[in-house]
Parts: C-alpha cells; sequence; structure tokens
C-alpha cells in the first residue's frame, strides 16, 4: 500500500503509527464507513490503522472519529472541519475536463469547505487553494472522469 | 450454579458484545463501541494495558483520556488477576472448545503439556524490547482477542476478513495437534501482563487444607486445570486465570469440603 490516506485529526505518519492502539474503533463510528481498517497483507506496520480511499469513499468530516480515539493517534483537538489538513487536493489539468475546455464543476461545487478550499479562476477552472483543503477526497469522489483528475495526496500538513 | 456454568454465561456475553457492537454502531447507535483493544460504554472508556504502555512508551507521551483508560483494567487485574482470560477472552472460549474437541475425539498430540513458565515471560520482553525497533505498538499483532473482536466488525462490515485471522487458526491448529492450551499459557503477551499486576490480596484459588476441608490427593483439580497446574501450590507467578475449574473439580467429590476455594 502507497503511503495511505488517514482520516481527520492523524498525527504525522511516524507519530500516528507509534500511537495508534489499532482498536478500530474510528471505523466502527465512521456513519460512511468512509474509514477501513488495513490488513496483515498491507504490512506488518499497518496491519490494524484506518485508512480511506476517497475515490471509493471520501471523508464527509462529521469528525467522529477523532472524538472516538482512545490514543490521542487522531488528535481530538481537531474539531472543526476546516482545520482538518489529511492530505491535498491536485488537480491534472491534462485530463481536468474543466482545463480542457468542457464545462464541469463537480469538484467544485461539492466542495465541503465551499468556494475556499476550491476556487475557480476566471475561466471557469477549478484551483485548489492550499491553505484551505483539507484533503477530504469528496472531489477525488465526485470528479466524472474515468481516473479521477483531482485526487488527494496523503499526508498531514500543519 | 457452579463457577463453569457462570463463567460460561459471560463467555457468552462477551461473544454476543463482539456480534452486537459492530451491528450496533453500523445502524447508527455508538454508545457502545470499540474492540478488545480498546473499548467505550459511553463515557466509561477501556483500553489494553500492555497495547496502550507500548504507545507512551514509543511517543514519551501519555495522553491524558489513554492513562483514564487504563483505570478500570489495571484496577481488575489487582483486584482479580488475570480473570479477563479466564471469564471474558474470546481465545481463550475458542482454545476451551479446542480442548473440549480434541479430548471428546479421543486424540493424542505430539508434545505433552509444559509446566514451564519462562516462555511467557520472554514473550513478553521480547515484545517490550523489540517494539522501539518496530516503530509500533508490536502487542496489537498478538492480541487475539483484538484481532477476533476487529476482524468480526471487519466481516460485519465489508464481508471479508483479513489474513489475520490466520494467526487464530494457528492458534487452534497447534492447540488441536501439537501442544495443549499453549498459547494461553505460554506466549500471549496482553495475558502474561496482566497477570504481573497480582499481590498478595489479588483473587487467587487458594488451597487450605484443614481438618474440616481434608484434601485426600486425589488431583481431580489437576486434571481439571487446562494449563496442567497443581492448584494445592499457590504461586503468583503461575498463569492461573482463575477460571475456577479446579475448585469446580474439587466440590465434585469434596461437596462442601473443598479446601479449594477463591480468596482475595
Amino acid at each position: 500500500m502507497k503511503k495511505p490516506l488517514r482520516p481527520p485529526g492523524a498525527l504525522p505518519e511516524r507519530d500516528f503509527l507509534a500511537r495508534c492502539l489499532r482498536c478500530g474503533k474510528c471505523a466502527q463510528v465512521c456513519p460512511f464507513q468512509s474509514i477501513r481498517i488495513a490488513g496483515l497483507l498491507d504490512g506488518l506496520e499497518q496491519m490494524g490503522t484506518p485508512f480511506i480511499k476517497p475515490r471509493e469513499k471520501p471523508c464527509w468530516l462529521c469528525m467522529k472519529c477523532t472524538a472516538a480515539c482512545p490514543s490521542g493517534a487522531l488528535d481530538r483537538k481537531v474539531k472543526a472541519k476546516e482545520i482538518v489538513r489529511m492530505g491535498l487536493a491536485k488537480i491534472d489539468n491534462k485530463t481536468c475536463l474543466a482545463w480542457q475546455g468542457t464545462l464541469c464543476r463537480s469538484c467544485y461545487d461539492e466542495c465541503p469547505i465551499f468556494n475556499e478550499a476550491l476556487v475557480m479562476d476566471a475561466e471557469l477552472r477549478p484551483v485548489v487553494n492550499d491553505k484551505k483543503c483539507t484533503g477530504c477526497g469528496i472531489c477525488e469522489s465526485v470528479c466524472p472522469v474515468d481516473q479521477a483528475a483531482i485526487v488527494v495526496q496523503p499526508g498531514v500538513r500543519s | 450454579m457452579t463457577i463453569r456454568t457462570a463463567r460460561r454465561i459471560v463467555q457468552a456475553a462477551s461473544l454476543v458484545f463482539i456480534i452486537a457492537i459492530p451491528v450496533l454502531n453500523r445502524n447508527g447507535i455508538d454508545f457502545i463501541t470499540g474492540s478488545f483493544y480498546s473499548l467505550a460504554v459511553g463515557p466509561v472508556w477501556i483500553s489494553d494495558p500492555l497495547i496502550a504502555l507500548q504507545t507512551i512508551l514509543l511517543t514519551l507521551h501519555a495522553d491524558a483520556v489513554l492513562l483514564v483508560s487504563l483505570v478500570i483494567p489495571l484496577a481488575l487485574a489487582f483486584v482479580l488477576g488475570r480473570a479477563f482470560c479466564g471469564w471474558v477472552c474470546p481465545q481463550n472460549a475458542l482454545s476451551e472448545f479446542v480442548d473440549w474437541a480434541v479430548r471428546a475425539l479421543r486424540l493424542r498430540r505430539f508434545i505433552p503439556q509444559g509446566r514451564t513458565r519462562l516462555p511467557r515471560y520472554l514473550v513478553l520482553a521480547a515484545v517490550i524490547i523489540l517494539t522501539p525497533f518496530a516503530g509500533i505498538p508490536l502487542a496489537s499483532l498478538l492480541s487475539a482477542p483484538g484481532i477476533i473482536s476487529v476482524q468480526t466488525a471487519k466481516l460485519i462490515y465489508e464481508g471479508t476478513v483479513g489474513v489475520e485471522v490466520g494467526l487464530i487458526g494457528l492458534i487452534v491448529l497447534t492447540e488441536f495437534l501439537v501442544v495443549r492450551r499453549v498459547w494461553c499459557a505460554h506466549v500471549c503477551p496482553i495475558g502474561t501482563f496482566l497477570g504481573m499486576f497480582r499481590t498478595g490480596r489479588t483473587l487467587t484459588v487458594t488451597f487450605a487444607s484443614d481438618k474440616e476441608h481434608v484434601c485426600d490427593r486425589c488431583m481431580d483439580c489437576m486434571q481439571a486445570c487446562q494449563f496442567g497446574l497443581d492448584p494445592t501450590k499457590n504461586k503468583l507467578s503461575s498463569p492461573c486465570h482463575n477460571c475456577g475449574d479446579c475448585i469446580d473439580a474439587c466440590r465434585r467429590t469434596r461437596h462442601v469440603k473443598s479446601p479449594l476455594h477463591y480468596r482475595f
């Protein structure tokens, strides 16, 4: 498994791996079953840890998982969805319909930090705002292109 | 009611909870949530002490919520010893079933049951010493009850289980064919750690023979002990998990005059 996308409030990867009890509560309380639990085949380090595959099921930032985490591997202080920084969306200009001249604003319309994390430029093309993007992956899940043209790069940002 | 009947009720309740918790959670009820790694019943949180200790050692940071969640399990370990293992742990229930099956089928295992106490302390020490090199709480990989509960949740959520159930399969196969009850008695670091909080006041099976309660050395108690322990010898270091089978066996022969009983 390449670098996994962790649930909201996750500590930086090394600390997260050290702190996570592998209890699976975050996945159990996730109302959308967005959070899944890695298995032994993902590696000994990963086994039991939570991850999100946004193309299949993104994070809707309900913040139930951070509140349920017993060890603080998901920081309970991260309560507001606006301050989540689980990853960063990246747009592939070569495949993005809007950047290729077709009218499409699927990602822009669905972004939970509406008109802030994703904005439209003067030519109605979506642009990610690094300072506001939470990394929830809703944009990636709704992108109509076969291979999503907007993809979340996992990795906690401060 | 025999001790075993009481224990079976508790074990059955534990199995019901393992299935009920993910089913409830899936249906939006998350008053109770978690696994044998960490459990939350409303505001009452309980975490596995060994895995918690490892995360604390790894990060040199003691999360306040995590520390509070250790109060109940550690208090129980002080008061009841390894009773969690004997009464609640699903791996113990499974291993007991395997043991029953082996006897029902009249099978003979390859290796006779050992009495050595060293391996489990070595396993526990190795798990703790290797932790900083691994960078993860290693005991989580060896928590059979944790794996059983998390994989049950996975089965209910995703309809599949991971290959880590292979560890459970390996334990079952080993105990079926090779050596009796080896995991709980000689390997499991979680259980060994829980047993280390015993003091002179912790609940133990006590052997007290007097004029009224005479032991006639029938050794039914030792026959009944799945770990092959001798209950007439009291030792704090024993892997005894207070299942009480020996007391039941003694009472069958000695009735109320049994010299074996629980004592704090």
